[in-house]
């Protein structure tokens, strides 16, 4: 009984440790990470379909205005396997200064995922508001290169904005990168502060039932589960600035 | 009288200095920051190169190599917090470092009995510990939040 009493007590530690997410600080900027996977117990030695989470967010931590971010780098383990064989793609200019429901009727096969986002939006002389989007996510390639095409909406004020996330094979930890490069007609004030991602997407090709994304938990019989690093966010801003933060989580072997 | 008076001063002027002395001695934030990134650096950068593999030895079963890793890791992190922990602190961070301790103490014997169970031939215990081991790592990382440190958090990818 006291054992399943300690093992609940760490069990109700941890999660509200990873619910928080894991947080790092470079002078007053606090950049967060948080995200999962489901289910958590793959296969040993197969890739089986998995859905993703992630969320990062961007803060000060004397509430001054944010910097802006030009670039962002999203890291997964090479383990996670994008896979968009058969798959329709959508091309950006198809999407661009659409609705959520016009982006969807144009590109609604190629949808990979959904989430949010939220922007500090500062414009001289008036106080900072946020602004909150809309996100879907779909497969596409820009100048041949794989990539992730985020399309926001936001009603008010009414903005869309399309940013391909590109598609990188890297060695080391983070083998797939997704990296997105912000556009300055983005303007001087919209600053990024937060977003949450779900990708996930299940479809038949050539009568085979295929995931966008799929990972395994390559562990011998006698270990169970093992924790890796599951994914890292970068950060750079227009001042030449860099924060990055990586998180672990635990993969269940079955 | 004389003899007497003088050494009356002496130590007056001993003491005087002795009560100002940690007064003038410790550190702002900043100063702190930048002495313990210095010392932690190298220890942060020889733990990497320590525990290369680490996870892969895990995954292939090649648990006495891992517990070696481990063993060396341990003595670096040990070392480590022995040296931090011997820095002056800055006093009005005093009960915030003094928690940061409590949870570094904590990691470091996590490494410790990671090492044990990996020599052990029990990998399931060691896994369960290093489950623990980067939860107090978290722990640790948000009470110096405010710090910045790079090189003094905890990173889970420097561990193989």
């Amino acid at each position: 009984m006291r054992r399943l009493l300690v093992a609940l007590v760490v069990l109700v530690g941890l999660t509200a440790a990873t619910a928080q997410g894991e947080r790092a600080q470079r002078g007053n900027l606090i950049v967060t990470l948080d995200g999962g996977f489901a289910p958590r117990a793959l296969p040993r030695d197969r890739p089986a379909p998995v859905s993703v989470r992630l969320e990062a967010g961007l803060r000060t931590a004397d509430d001054s205005t944010l910097p802006r971010v030009t670039r962002v780098e999203l890291g997964i383990p090479g383990q996670g396997l994008l896979s968009s064989r058969g798959l329709p793609t959508c091309k950006p200019r198809r999407i661009r200064n659409t609705t959520t429901a016009k982006a969807l009727e144009a590109c609604g096969p190629a949808l990979i995922g959904t989430g949010r986002m939220v922007a500090q939006v500062k414009i001289p002389g008036q106080p900072a508001f946020a602004v909150h989007a809309r996100l879907l996510a779909f497969n596409g390639r820009v100048h041949g290169q794989r990539a992730v095409i985020a399309h926001g909406l936001a009603l008010r004020p009414p903005t869309v904005v399309v940013l391909p996330f590109l598609i990188e094979l890297r060695p080391g930890k983070f083998g797939t990168v997704l990296t997105a490069h912000l556009p300055p007609n983005l303007g001087p004030w919209p600053r990024f502060a937060h977003f949450e991602m779900n990708l996930h997407r299940r479809y038949t090709y050539r009568g085979r039932e295929r995931s966008y994304i799929n990972a395994s938990c390559p562990l011998p019989k006698r270990v169970p589960f093992a924790p890796f690093s599951f994914a890292k966010a970068t950060f750079t801003f227009a001042d030449g600035r860099q924060i990055s933060k990586g998180i672990a989580r635990t993969c269940r072997a079955r | 009288m004389r003899r007497t008076i003088a050494i009356t001063v002496c130590l007056a002027v001993g003491l005087l200095a002795a009560a100002t002395a940690p007064a003038a001695e410790a550190p702002t934030r900043d100063e702190y920051v930048a002495g313990l990134e210095k010392i932690c650096k190298p220890d942060a950068e020889a733990t990497q190169r320590a525990m290369k593999g680490a996870r892969a030895d895990i995954r292939a079963e090649r648990f006495d190599v891992a517990a070696k890793k481990f063993a060396k890791a341990t003595a670096i992190f040990g070392a480590n917090v022995k040296e931090i922990s011997a820095e002056p602190r800055p006093s009005a961070d005093a009960e915030r470092l003094s928690k940061w301790f409590t949870y570094l103490k904590r990691q470091e014997s996590y490494l410790g009995e990671i090492t044990a169970q990996l020599r052990q031939d029990r990998p399931t215990k060691a896994l369960r510990l290093i489950q623990r081991f980067i939860h107090s790592g978290n722990q640790a990382n948000n009470v110096v939040l405010a710090f910045g440190f790079h090189w003094c958090s905890f990173e889970f990818s420097r561990y193989g």
